[in-house]
């Protein structure tokens, strides 16, 4: 029954057909509507091709330029002559957020937010989770910049691992390079820093940002003959490495001391730093290379633009200037003093600037040794000479004080006393023999008024800074020979300096001895360069005997360091105004007295002191550097130590060297040493010594002997005292 | 006790082959297109295991099991199918429902996947039920189709899941292509020309209000995505980086590839530019790789799919048949122009897949069902 149901029923639709004529004429109407419809895109496709071909022709292919990625390339680093990393490029990573490969899987943004907070706990999880859900399409937001390897490891490991955490997904990490500098603030102005985008900022970092500098590679896509997509990769290209002359111990050293001061000094009679500015630099005598050379104050070059930095500095202004009363910059008024980010801006600047090779400043006594030695090598002077001082000296309208004027003068003087005593009078009357011709021609000489072409970056420009044959007169000439009156920077006095000591070779100061490639190859070496011979051996000798005298008998005595005998020159300057109460006080040495093989020189520009004018700010500053820094160098020590000086050097810990030949002699010397120390000649060993510096010790063993009645003890005793204190009486 | 009538016992089948030829042409077609489209970016992403035939792997395995439902769809007398039409439609609303539920899943930040053993896209089922119930249901109305009355009961089913697709899956498209295949299954039906005129004056009408109202109200954000597309729609140049983006870069490919193309696999757009150029946008590759030609062959053959269904639905042995047959084109007619018209940005963008060619397992294997149904009913029909 039912089966027939069935059938009756499928009977009944057959019977009513398929679609009426009407239902078939609408079928055809549609199907023409879709026609139609078809017929209309057609048009539209052929419209596109036709009228904008060409032109979406070139757009695709000008998209593909933006498919490349930049691959960084290392900035070389920085290594001192030992080579230790000054400053180096460490490979760093930026987190990336792909929300769109984090959404795909529902468990996947659970699992990735758990892994991240587990991993970064300094992670903003909430604001990286509202990121991802509100822009679900983004495939590039950069959460977090320059995380080490370190810090992103432990993610790593979890992204990696599939089988714990199968559902983490859409972070991964782009490389970057950062510049690091291990030390922080060792060196700063002589490395300088680096700035994204900028390259290097300063010091070598600037002076040599061309070869520090690399070249970025690529991985970029291009169209072949066929218009057909290919990828290249092309490497980037490293910067190569400088190794400089620096040595890192004898840069920390200069920088303890340094600290040492100003922690000794600051606050001491003003708010604010134990001086305007310390310097100082030690030299390789024989090269020219710079050992070590430091400011104060320094900044962290990590992070330098730490405003925190400034504080006990004066104030400068939007020119770099520093008024003769500029506010200190405190804790408390520097946020509101340097509100002003031009201002902020230009006191950093005044900071990062390397005080060695930037600032200009009247050198004072310091370039006494170049006048002396100007005249005996211009034949001026035969050094034979006596002066008499009797306190001061009419120049032109002045009348122009010695420092011992309220003793009533130095008395009478030979050259080597009116050098050892500092002489104003004396150095005067020697400027009026050899005339202003002669003086500004071995000034010259002596590179003043020059740059020394360091290889730093910001060493200035002092030749507008000096006297040319129109502008000095009587009055000009009779300071200048005691250094007042023209501007110099430490590095051109301390380079000239080694050329008065040396045999006269002036060697252009450099701080780089050798390129490298990231692969460790030599790229190239830079050797000392001998620019010219300012003077003679024999003068040379001669102003070398006279520095030993002012440390021996002389001013300089308490620059001394313990068991060593050094030779050097101080010096007082008034700075302008000259209202007798700011002074640059200096010292600049040698080092050791017999064989000069380091040159070191001291600035200490306007001490926090009642009483500014005593060397002895510099002379102990430069004293307890070289007690460090000569026995660091291997140099051996020749001269007897009292207990005390004893007890110094246990307490850092200073094993004292002697040469060899000396250890054995140790028990004869004992009885002997006390006739040399009274003779004067310390190195009086004839053939007997050694070491490797055998030739020029022989040479200048000679020397002494035929120079030894220049140094006549009797001239010495008269001056019995050494004079630690001097001042430069200058009359406008 | 026999059930095949008379003449099926006496007359071999028919087979339309043409018919049979163009859609397994189109679906090899769509696999080589969507290889073709997808390798570039599976091979560089980790989602994929950097596997170039992911996808490739995923549509023909849709396929291969779409093809074995045809034939059974093919073979089973179709008035079963009436009989089911009001059970399986229910079904597929209560699986619109459970994309809500912890079922559900989203991919690409629509919520519009079920997985139930394989993921599947309730939507699609949705058209596919539509459409049996739409023929049963005007089979039934016969003459009162003619009135609104009538037309209203006819169209309520599609009504309500086009609502439901719209608003719990957020899928405006799928929601106009069922509504669209009912209003076309009913004209057909119907003898009316006047009512469907004004359905459709008023529709334009609605949406050019629409499109004025938020050109005026540009910037506002008052109209969400949907308010944004359009704006993009009306200048893809000044949102090129927005929604304007995929648009403009589906252009690029049509109008950088010539009358010939650059010759298959050969697009540069599908590299990155062109997002999941597989999915809706892979029209625009086609005529990038192959050209104008190849882009109008393309459309040529659906013409001809089309042309061979109104053949089969002017000879079906019944209404129910022929009614069928007039769903499933009208479903495949609305796609194919909708999606054709998205590429070349004649109408603002929406998600609508190709018939057959763009990647997607829901939608070609109820789309091979489907031809599975007009081949059911071409072999009824009596010369």
């Amino acid at each position: 029954m039912k089966n027939e149901r069935r059938v009756r029923q499928a009977r009944k639709i057959r019977v009513d057909s398929g679609l009426n004529k009407d239902m078939q004429a609408k079928l055809v109407i549609l199907f023409i509507l879709v026609l139609l419809a078809f017929a209309g895109l057609s048009v539209k496709l052929i419209s596109i091709t036709r009228d904008n071909g060409e032109q979406y022709k070139k757009q695709v292919l000008s998209q593909q330029k933006y498919n490349s990625v930049t691959l960084p390339y290392k900035r070389g680093d920085i290594l001192d002559c030992k080579g230790n990393k000054l400053a180096t490029s460490e490979k760093v990573y930026n987190m990336i957020v792909d929300a769109k490969v984090m959404l795909d899987k529902d468990e996947s943004l659970e699992e990735t937010m758990a892994a991240l907070r587990d991993c970064f706990p300094s992670l903003d999880i909430s604001s990286i989770r509202n990121h991802v859900t509100e822009n679900p399409t983004s495939q590039y937001y950069i959460v977090a910049k320059r995380l080490t390897y370190d810090e992103i490891s432990k993610f790593v490991e979890m992204d990696n691992d599939n089988e714990t955490y199968p559902n983490i997904a859409g972070v991964w990490f782009e490389d970057e390079y950062k510049r690091i500098y291990p030390n922080n603030t060792l060196a700063s102005d002589v490395l300088g820093f680096t700035v994204k985008g900028e390259g290097g900022q300063y010091g070598l970092e600037q002076y040599y940002n061309s070869v520090l500098e690399g070249t970025n590679g690529r991985d970029y896509g291009y169209l072949n003959e066929d218009e057909t997509l290919e990828r290249t990769t092309i490497p980037a290209t490293d910067g190569y490495n400088i190794v400089t002359t620096i040595d890192a111990n004898v840069q920390q050293i200069i920088e303890k001391y340094l600290y040492e001061f100003n922690e000794n000094n600051k606050n001491a009679v003003r708010d604010g730093n134990g001086a305007n500015n310390l310097g100082c630099i030690i030299m390789d005598v024989n090269s020219g290379e710079i050992l070590g050379m430091a400011s104060y104050p320094t900044f962290n070059l990590n992070d330098p633009r730490d405003t925190s930095r400034l504080i006990g500095m004066k104030e400068c202004d939007l020119k770099g200037n520093i008024a003769y009363d500029a506010t200190v910059l405190t804790e408390e008024n520097i946020a509101e003093e340097l509100a002003d980010e031009e201002l902020k801006n230009a006191n950093l600047a005044n900071l990062w600037k390397n005080f060695c090779i930037s600032n200009t400043y009247e050198p004072g006594s310091t370039y006494k040794p170049f006048t002396v030695a100007c005249g005996l090598e211009s034949g001026k002077l035969t050094g034979e000479e006596y002066y008499t001082c009797n306190g001061s000296l009419p120049v032109a309208n002045h009348n122009i004080k010695c420092h011992n004027y309220k003793k009533g003068g130095c008395g009478t003087l030979s050259v080597l006393g009116a050098v050892e005593n500092s002489c104003n009078v004396s150095l005067m009357l020697m400027g009026r023999q050899i005339g202003a011709s002669t003086f500004l021609e071995y000034q010259n000489k002596y590179n003043f008024g020059l740059k020394t072409n360091i290889d730093l970056y910001g060493e200035s420009r002092t030749d507008t800074l000096v006297f040319t044959g129109d502008s000095m007169g009587e009055t000009e000439l009779a300071t200048s020979t005691f250094g007042q009156g023209f501007n110099v920077t430490m590095i051109q006095m301390i380079t000239g300096f080694c050329s008065l000591i040396n045999g006269g070779y002036y060697y252009e100061p450099h701080m780089v001895s050798k390129i490298t490639a990231a692969d460790g190859s030599t790229v190239k070496t830079i050797s000392p360069r001998v620019l010219k011979q300012t003077i003679s051996a024999q003068t040379s000798n001669q102003i070398v005997e006279y520095c030993v005298g002012v440390v021996k008998e002389g001013t300089g005595k308490t620059a001394r360091p313990a068991g060593y005998m050094i030779g050097g020159k101080t010096g007082t300057a008034e700075t302008v105004p000259r209202d007798r109460t700011n002074y640059v006080l200096s010292f600049m040495g040698f080092a050791p007295a017999d064989n000069p093989q380091i040159a070191i020189y001291v600035v200490v520009d306007r001490p926090n002191s009642w009483v500014q004018d005593n060397v002895g700010f510099a002379t102990r500053l430069c004293r307890s550097i070289l007690t460090e820094v000569l026995p660091y160098m291997n140099i051996y020590m020749t001269e007897e130590l009292s207990e005390k000086e004893e007890q110094e050097l246990a307490e850092l810990n200073i094993t004292v060297k002697r040469a060899n030949v000396e250890e054995e002699l140790t028990e004869e010397e004992a009885t002997d040493s006390p006739d040399l120390d009274e003779n004067g000649n310390v190195n009086a060993h004839g053939g007997d010594v050694t070491s490797s510096t055998q030739v020029t010790q022989e040479e200048m063993n000679s020397d002494d002997v035929e120079t030894a009645p220049l140094t006549g003890t009797v001239l010495n005793m008269e001056t019995g005292d050494a004079v630690k204190e001097e001042t430069n009486e200058i009359p406008y | 006790m026999r059930f095949r009538t008379d003449e099926n016992q006496t007359e071999k089948p028919y087979i339309d082959y043409s018919m049979i030829f163009v859609v397994l042409f189109l679906v090899c077609f769509g696999l080589i297109m969507v290889y073709s489209t997808s390798s570039y970016e599976a091979s560089m992403s980790t989602l994929t295991d950097n596997d170039p035939a992911y996808y490739l792997k995923k549509q023909l395995f849709a396929t291969v099991v779409g093809l074995v439902f045809m034939v059974i769809a093919a073979i089973i007398p179709y008035h079963f199918y009436e009989r089911i039409s009001f059970t399986s439609y229910l079904v597929s609303l209560v699986l619109i429902g459970l994309v809500m539920t912890p079922l559900g899943y989203s991919a690409n930040g629509a919520r519009r996947w079920l997985r139930i053993g394989i993921s599947v896209q309730p939507a699609e089922i949705a058209k596919l039920t539509i459409i049996l119930l739409s023929a049963g249901m005007i089979c039934k109305l016969k003459e009162n189709v003619n009135s609104w009355k009538g037309t209203g009961i006819a169209i309520l089913p599609a009504a309500i899941a086009a609502l439901m697709v719209w608003q719990i899956t957020d899928n405006m498209s799928s929601a106009i292509i069922i509504g669209g295949i009912s209003v076309m299954m009913i004209f057909i039906a119907s003898k009316d020309y006047k009512r469907f005129i004004i359905m459709a004056v008023a529709v334009v009408a609605f949406a050019a209000l629409m499109v004025f109202v938020i050109q005026k109200a540009a910037g506002s954000g008052k109209f969400g995505f949907r308010g944004a597309r359009i704006l993009a729609w009306l200048d893809p140049e000044a949102y090129a980086s927005g929604k304007g983006f995929q648009t403009l870069q589906a252009l690029y490919a049509i109008g950088s590839g010539g009358i010939f193309g650059k010759g298959l696999g050969q697009s540069i757009q599908k590299q990155g530019f062109l997002p999941e150029a597989q999915n809706d946008m892979i029209f625009s590759i086609i005529c990038e790789e192959l050209g104008l030609f190849g882009g109008i062959c393309i459309i040529l053959l659906f013409i001809i799919l089309l042309w061979r269904m109104m053949i089969v639905a002017n000879n079906a042995k019944d209404l129910y048949g022929a009614m069928l047959v007039v769903g499933v084109m009208s479903h495949i007619a609305i796609q194919v122009v909708l999606n054709i018209a998205v590429v070349t940005n004649t109408i603002p963008n929406t998600g609508i897949s190709l018939p057959f060619i763009s990647y997607g397992g829901s939608s070609v294997m109820f789309l091979l069902i489907e031809i599975g149904l007009v081949i059911n009913v071409a072999r009824s029909i009596k010369f």
